[in-house]
């Protein structure tokens, strides 16, 4: 095999940057190798995967050392469109990187710019709409396909010219999880036809499948080797700032021997060495420690259709919801979720049926009188950040309402205290990380005290690190007696965090109760396209009450 | 949000090579200039609308029907008051209208309601890429072209980000419902700032996207879709050539359709 990608002692630091973002890299990849790259957030993934295909130093300027060979070509010598010839570069933003007015000229565009005869671009404009199941879609415009569709559209967009080597920089982050295996299965496929596949992803789960795994921290290549050898690290992947898999610390924390990936692997261990007894009788469904009483939150009979498309987003829903619980609402894009939940704060207003919050219809409340009981942390901070410091962005709501600066000044510092910014206050939130402003975004919404508090996505975008931080804080946030919905895609934030979840599709709800019984029916969760995961699988082969690593700990232990 | 202005269907219009397109709103504009009468304005605004129904683009029309009908209504109470007539009509203090001159604001109104349905019509029948393609086969420079269709592209975008970001601060207590002028005004604030940033993110990613897959503003390139001249774009010039031509000399020969003289 020849080697398709050689780095050389590269160095990078970012003009106007302090430290480097990439510190003496070296690394060869061979013809044919999928390569996950995984680190914790600001480690210099992305910088890496830009110094392939010359967006750095060319797009982005600094000081650059050391090489970075592409067959044998030195990239920061070429243009990066001369680049595009042998690297394609998938972005994790969907969004951005679509540009056509349909699926056809998508495609074509990567071909036009390469001035390819046009039967030429025909035909391979053909190829990849098969190679990535978008044959039916082709006249669509872009926008107006799913998430999983456009990350498709936006692999075989590269993939129409042909290039050697394909780098996505975190290609699911954004996705929901059909979505993310629609793009895992079109890479897989990639991987089969020989070309060099290098993915950013968060979660370990798609490393397992890796020729090879690169941990990087604080822009230095730690260690890299087969997935078996780096993922089993459990002490190496924690360093990084990675979820370790849980199959892999359930395993570690028992001293069972052997580091299974997957959770077929893990039975098959336990199988083979008779490790643990499965309990035959199904996972008790009993609400235990169920939190009833006084509804704060009420959809009766709720539908909505959106004016502009026309269609029926919301099918009838009826749902209670009680003080201090904490719900996960889960289910496919599309399935209602946001639409369920922008109705509690009086964004949207139902179109049959209605929303009851204090026992007082929605529709007699003042949007300010609403905002002040329902508070609703939109997914991207970026959407709301404004202001020069941080205090008056914290401050913003309570200005509105017109309190005295004092009373501000305290509210503010208080509320920076719980989502753990204190002594934030005079930052800029422009320059915080994504983690921070997503922060000072809850922060924002929490100032006013709201009783419930809605938060779409909260842990998409963050490392691992991040995320955990984020999802302890809103478990004091609850015992403090926040009321706490989160809509996520992320299905062990639910299973850890979550005392019920709430599963929708197709605008309605397919199935409500306490986790643990929701996680315990897969059948039910397979018809929302989703899948618990891998520990929950194992806790449900084994038919254990577990949904985390410790609580099955104990339980294997106590039993 | 889908508030793209392109309608995907096939029609004769849809068929036409974007130069012809062009050219021909440009005649459209100047056959809209020929009359002040309101009743030979509306046989043009007729003639418009009949191409908007064989283009299938009165979806768009209906979309934009309060902004249509709000030019005419708007021009028609306006007017009155500057243009001036022989037959008075009504007069408060310095204020006078004449019957010709509110003749004369209909058909004001009409035009500008025509200007803007002809422009839908070649919205809704052009692609973006045809848009570029055209412009730089009628001479353009290819950045300049790019640019132009970029910017109408990221209309839709940026719109829809404003919606969330809208959204996202009412529901943190930004009361757009209440308040004067000046408070207005410095709640536009919290809007524009994240809305700035946002679009700033999303064209550098842009162009970190487009220069990825090979794109360089200044080399040659292919177009898959690459419209000819046929036939019938000849005969759809020739024939609003003609019609211009016809209208001109109704105009200034017979002096036609005319309200006030002397005003277009």
């Amino acid at each position: 095999m020849s080697l398709a990608i050689s780095i050389e002692e590269l160095t990078f630091t970012y003009q106007g940057a302090e430290r480097a973002a990439l510190r003496n890299i070296r690394g060869q990849i061979e013809e044919g190798t999928f390569v996950a790259v995984m680190g914790h957030g600001g480690a210099g993934k992305s910088t890496l995967c830009c110094s392939l295909n010359s967006l750095v130093p060319r797009f982005f300027r600094g000081e650059y050392q050391g090489r970075v060979l592409i067959k044998g070509e030195e990239v920061a010598q070429h243009q990066v469109a001369e680049m595009s010839r042998h690297v394609g570069f998938v972005f994790q933003d969907f969004e951005a990187q679509l540009f056509s007015t349909n699926v056809e000229l998508e495609m074509a565009f990567g071909p036009e710019n390469h001035c390819l005869p046009r039967e030429e671009i025909g035909r391979r404009i053909e190829r990849y709409l098969r190679f990535t199941g978008l044959e039916n879609l082709r006249n669509r415009e872009p926008s107006s396909l799913s998430g999983g569709q456009k990350q498709r559209l936006a692999i075989g967009s590269v993939l129409a010219l042909e290039p050697k080597v394909l780098v996505m920089d975190e290609p699911t982050t954004d996705l929901d999880p059909l979505g993310r295996q629609e793009v895992l299965s079109v890479s897989k496929s990639i991987q089969e036809e020989g070309r060099v596949l290098l993915i950013v992803d968060h979660e370990p789960e798609t490393a397992v499948t890796a020729d090879q795994v690169w941990l990087i921290r604080d822009g230095q290549l730690v260690s890299k080797g087969a997935p078996s050898e780096i993922l089993a690290d459990v002490a190496a992947m924690e360093s990084c700032g990675i979820r370790t898999l849980p199959t892999v610390e359930l395993f570690h924390s028992l001293n069972w021997p052997g580091t299974p990936l997957t959770v077929e692997a893990a039975i098959e261990i336990i199988e083979n060495h008779h490790l643990a007894q499965r309990v035959g009788s199904k996972v008790k469904t009993a609400p235990s420690g169920y939190l009833r009483g006084f509804p704060v939150l009420k959809a009766e009979e709720l539908r909505y259709i959106y004016p502009t498309h026309r269609v029926e987003a919301l099918r009838g829903v009826d749902l209670n919801i009680y003080e201090g619980e904490f719900i996960a609402i889960l289910g496919q894009n599309g399935s209602g979720k946001t639409t369920l939940v922008k109705h509690f704060n009086g964004l949207l207003k139902p179109t049959c049926g209605r929303i009851m919050v204090q026992n007082k219809s929605s529709t007699e409340y003042t949007h300010r009188e609403l905002a002040r009981l329902v508070g609703y942390v939109f997914q991207n901070p970026d959407h709301q950040i404004f202001a020069r410091t941080v205090a008056d962005e914290v401050g913003f709501g309570l200005k509105m309402r017109g309190e005295t600066p004092k009373m501000i000044g305290k509210r503010v510092a208080e509320t920076l205290e719980v989502v753990g910014l204190q002594g934030y206050e005079q930052k800029v939130p422009f320059a915080l990380t994504k983690g921070e402003r997503q922060r000072v975004a809850v922060a924002s919404v929490l100032a006013a005290q709201p009783r419930v508090i809605i938060l779409d996505e909260p842990t998409t975008g963050l490392d691992y690190r991040h995320q955990r931080n984020m999802m302890e804080m809103l478990r004091r946030l609850n015992q403090i007696g926040h009321t706490i919905i989160i809509i996520t895609h992320s299905m062990w934030v639910a299973a850890e965090y979550a005392a019920r979840t709430i599963v929708m599709k197709d605008g309605g709800i397919l199935s409500d109760g306490p986790t643990r019984a929701v996680f315990g029916d897969e059948a039910r969760l397979a018809e929302a396209s989703l899948c618990p995961p891998s520990l929950v699988r194992l806790s449900n082969w084994l038919g254990m009450e577990g949904l985390t690593v410790e609580q099955m700990v104990k339980e294997l232990k106590t039993g | 949000m889908n508030i793209f202005l392109y309608l995907d269907k096939d029609t004769w219009i849809h068929r036409l090579d974007p130069r012809t397109k062009m050219i021909g709103v440009v005649m459209i504009f100047c056959i809209c200039l020929c009359f002040n009468h309101p009743l030979y304005m509306a046989a043009i605004s007729v003639g418009i609308l009949l191409i908007a129904i064989s283009a299938k683009a009165l979806l768009n029309f209906w979309r934009l029907r309060f902004i249509l009908f709000l030019l005419i209504a708007f021009s028609t109470v306006t007017w009155p008051f500057f243009a001036k007539g022989p037959t008075p009509l009504w007069s408060l203090g310095s204020l006078h209208a004449s019957q010709e001159s509110l003749l004369y604001g209909i058909a004001m109104g009409l035009r500008l309601a025509t200007f803007v349905g002809t422009g839908l019509i070649f919205l809704s029948t052009t692609r973006n890429e045809e848009l570029t393609n055209g412009l730089i086969r009628m001479g353009c420079p290819y950045s300049i072209a790019f640019a132009l269709s970029t910017a109408l592209r990221l209309v839709p975008t940026f719109a829809g980000a404003g919606a969330t970001i809208i959204q996202a601060q009412v529901s943190r207590g930004l009361d757009l419902e209440t308040g004067n002028i000046f408070s207005r005004v410095s709640k536009f604030i919290p809007q524009a700032v994240p809305l700035f940033i946002y679009a700033i993110r999303h064209t550098n990613l842009l162009a970190m996207a487009l220069e990825s897959k090979g794109f360089s503003p200044e080399s040659k390139r292919t177009f898959y879709y690459e419209p000819r001249m046929r036939v019938i774009d000849y005969l759809v010039l020739a024939f609003l050539t003609a019609i211009f031509a016809i209208l001109l000399y109704a105009r200034v020969g017979l002096h036609l359709g005319v309200v006030i003289p002397g005003r277009l």
